[in-house]
């Protein structure tokens, strides 16, 4: 299972497997499972990891053998195992993704995107398969020698190294607490779209750039290896931003401002301190809040939401997905704005009857409350138009805003 | 989580604001009274006292008659409908002899301290003036505790708690962790149906590792809960102990049905597949795994993924530490979970017949067997939740209503074998 550098490519396995059967192919099929297409967030490794066990009955009591693609797909070839065998654990693993597109259509039918069957006995179906087995194994091999070229030339990717963990965070967390952060504090803008091609400011978001806070106190610690940990370190963040921006000057800024604060840091003295350099400028100042700190104390969110409300700040709740609409109603949570991050895996394939189920959640929340973020493409907003949304915010925004400033329109 | 800071309903202040505006198009024929109870000596304020007193106007309330708001500082406020005056004054009497002990309402005294009067038609503004009043002190008074709480809060938790849980020490307990026994450590409660009569019949148990006993063999002096998310990394950590211990049936022989804690990142683990490996089919239809809220909104895709896989290997899934609050935001049904497990707060009856209603419909919307009322540590939790359609109860209360139980079957037993034996030989 593993992809080692120096280990045969399961691609170049499966071409070696059908040149074998080649002949004697009667009694042998091949099933395709395209779990490449799952949506991202699906195709973690430990979810594949589970996924594939649930084949390991079959690959013990029967002639079957499994292959685990680096594109995330699997393909399974089976000699005379019976049908009603594979039939469970392919349904099985149809009910563990039964919340992506990709196993919307059914078995068999002409919409199935799940799998595709080879009966091997039969030339075209062989053939065809063993180019395809061809072409992934050539691909398999680029892929090797750029990687391995790459690692010569000492480029490592995002957030890569040892996880973050109890023993590495104390002095991430110290780092964290001397560290320079004001040229790391990023801004973006979320916009209002209005009829005429023109849009309003809603407010500059003022956030830390992760990648860039990693490069400088963790180098070769992940960040995000573990999600409450992570969530700790957020929290000296919290005094650290609030710090820096306590000197600004309220009375003069233009467009409202937005900060990422935990709850427990709006209900700490640090924010006291900041509260009083505010002053009477409280409505310039939006609040944005994580789900995740929400749900873990409702009681102190809503004090924390009430408190903020009642001295004219504004809050927004953060971290949601197109995914959490079809789950809960945001706009129980009282919240000034609502902010749900975009990803490209919810274009298109999403079935109509969910589309309309998340336009009432949009309708019930409140159209103008609203943001959809991280929008990278026009893609992005013909998506939030077709629910109604007309606030927006990401790079694809930013690069619509200048354009904007430039024309004078903002 | 028992460290939750602070609750924030809206207060019967804010309640009684609400009201009186919206009795500005409904003024004719209503009136009001205030009960100064605040202005009584602090021995005559004592909760039951206070429940006392307004427990003397529901039939009036029950009737419809009028409605009654009880203030922080333990002032009434009763607006009823005219027709009702007498019954009212009645009423009032009654409290007023309640008290008759306290200096403000020695003979003679009283000419409106106690009690003032209002008609709402003609005193409206002067009604909206005084009730505005106690909103603002309310307020006040709510941000002046918070912030005090702040200092004040950490230095008290310090002293009783321990110092707070910091990296470094959550690395110590980690690693001790790893070898050391917690067998002695694990902890179990039941969840029982329980009857009217307050019978209670098991239906599974929770089995669960003593943190207060963890803290007091492993580190005494230091306080695990201080930090929430460096806690919930300890549980990833307790979870694979659980596991382990799990595994060897033969230190644990346990009967009947049980459910544990564990983390998402835990089902997705390599330890998980381990543990699953080595029990029997049988033996997961009878294990129920209990997840926190927290963790599902942490990553929504991540747990629908792990609930259908744990739900097809046979084992239930249970959602746990919802209270009052969240429980508005879930859908059982939608959520696809097994059960769903509220935490007991005595604001829940203190919320009045609204929340009461609104509970009530949650309880029916999950389904009263798929729904559990837990921490629950008085008999008010049980008559409440019996109230709003509960069934099955867990915490202190009912371990002690489980032992009372016993009790009492084993002295029918003695009772039965003495008469037995105390009958006439049978030749």
């Amino acid at each position: 299972m593993s992809h080692g550098q120096d280990e045969a490519s399961q691609e170049s396995l499966l071409l070696a497997h059908l040149e074998r059967i080649d002949g004697v192919q009667s009694g042998f099929y091949a099933i395709h499972i395209h779990l490449s297409q799952l949506r991202s967030g699906n195709r973690k490794p430990h979810y594949l990891r589970i996924a594939a066990r649930a084949f390991e009955n079959l690959l013990n009591n029967f002639e079957a053998t499994l292959f685990q693609f680096h594109s995330a797909d699997f393909l399974l070839i089976c000699r005379e195992v019976p049908i009603e065998e594979v039939d469970p654990v392919i349904y099985k693993l149809r009910a563990l993704f039964n919340e992506d597109p990709l196993t919307l259509g059914e078995e068999g039918s002409l919409d199935d995107r799940f799998t595709t069957w080879y009966d091997l006995s039969q030339g075209r179906d062989y053939s065809t398969l063993k180019e395809m087995a061809a072409e992934l194994a050539e691909e398999d091999e680029n892929r090797r020698t750029k990687k391995a070229e790459a690692k010569a030339a000492g480029e490592a990717s995002a957030m890569q190294g040892e996880d973050l963990n109890p023993g590495n965070l104390a002095a991430i967390n110290r780092n964290l607490e001397g560290v320079r952060i004001i040229d790391l504090i990023h801004q973006q803008t979320a916009v209002e779209v209005v009829p005429g091609g023109k849009g309003n400011v809603l407010f500059r978001e003022h956030y830390v750039s992760m990648f860039d806070l990693q490069k400088r106190i963790a180098p070769d610690v992940n960040l995000f290896g573990s999600s409450w940990l992570f969530q700790f370190l957020t929290e000296t963040l919290d005094h650290r931003v609030l710090a820096v921006v306590a000197r600004w000057d309220f009375e003069e800024m233009k467009s409202p401002i937005s900060l990422n604060l935990n709850v427990s840091t709006i209900l700490a003295k640090e924010f006291q301190h900041f509260h009083n350099n505010v002053g009477a400028n409280t409505s310039k100042v939006v609040v944005e809040i994580q789900m995740i700190d929400i749900f873990s104390d409702m009681g102190a969110f809503a004090y924390a939401r009430d408190t903020l409300q009642g001295s004219g700040y504004k809050v927004l709740v953060d971290g949601l997905s197109p995914l959490s609409l079809q789950f809960f109603e945001p706009g129980l949570l009282g919240a000034d704005f609502v902010k749900i991050n975009w990803s490209r895996e919810f274009l298109g394939e999403v079935p109509s009857d969910r589309i309309v189920e998340m336009g009432k959640v949009v309708e019930q929340t409140g159209k103008d409350k609203l943001i959809l973020s991280r929008v990278d493409s026009e893609d992005a907003i013909k998506w939030g138009l077709s629910l109604g949304i007309t606030r927006y915010q990401g790079r694809y925004i930013d690069k619509v805003v200048n354009a904007m400033v430039s024309k004078g329109v903002i | 989580m028992a460290v939750d800071a602070s609750k924030r309903l809206p207060s019967q202040e804010n309640l009684l604001l609400d009201y009186v505006r919206r009795l500005e198009d409904h003024k004719e024929g209503r009136k009001a009274v205030r009960l100064h109870i605040s202005k009584l000596k602090s021995y005559n304020r004592r909760d039951h006292h206070i429940r006392a007193a307004s427990n003397s106007f529901e039939s009036l309330i029950k009737t419809l008659k009028g409605q009654l708001f009880v203030l922080k500082n333990s002032d009434m406020f009763f607006i009823y409908k005219g027709e009702a005056h007498t019954q009212t004054e009645t009423v009032v009497q009654k409290v007023r002899y309640l008290f008759s002990d306290d200096p403000l309402l020695e003979e003679g005294k009283d000419s409106g301290v106690f009690t003032i009067w209002f008609d709402v038609q003609t005193d409206y503004s002067e009604i909206l003036h005084i009730v505005q009043g106690l909103v603002d002190e309310e307020k006040k008074r709510a941000t002046e505790v918070s912030s005090r709480m702040d200092t004040r809060a950490a230095l008290k938790a310090k002293q009783e708690q321990g110092e707070p849980l910091t990296p470094e020490v959550l690395e110590r307990v980690e690693t001790a962790l790893q070898r050391t026994d917690l067998s002695s450590l694990v902890r179990r409660q039941f969840v029982c149906s329980i009857d009217k009569k307050m019978v209670p019949e098991p239906v599974f148990s929770e089995l669960f590792i003593s943190i207060k006993d963890l803290r007091e063999t492993l580190l005494p002096g230091v306080n695990l809960l201080s930090n929430r998310w460096l806690f919930q990394h300890l549980t990833e950590t307790l979870d694979r102990r659980m596991l382990a211990m799990l595994s060897k049936t033969d230190t644990f022989t346990i009967s009947g049905d049980i459910s544990f804690n564990l983390n998402i990142s835990t089902l997705l683990s390599s330890e998980f597949q381990l543990f699953d490996d080595n029990i029997t089919a049988a033996r997961r239809g009878g294990m129920i795994i209990e997840l926190q809220k927290v963790d599902i909104f942490a990553d929504l895709g991540a747990y629908l993924f792990s609930r259908e896989f744990v739900q097809e290997k046979g084992y239930r899934v249970c959602l746990d530490g919802m209270t009052y609050q969240t429980l508005p935001f879930i859908e059982r049904k939608r959520l696809g979970v097994d059960l769903i497990k509220v935490f007991w707060d005595g604001e829940m009856v203190d919320g009045g017949e609204k929340m009461s209603a609104q509970i009530k419909e949650m309880v029916e919307n999950a389904g009263d067997s798929k729904i559990v009322l837990c921490r629950v540590d008085t008999r008010e939790a049980i008559d409440f939740g019996h109230s709003v359609g509960f069934k099955l109860f867990q915490g202190r209360h009912v371990e002690s209503l489980i032992a009372e139980d016993t009790r009492r079957r084993e002295l029918l037993r003695l009772k039965m074998r003495m008469e037995r034996s105390e009958a006439p030989p049978e030749d």
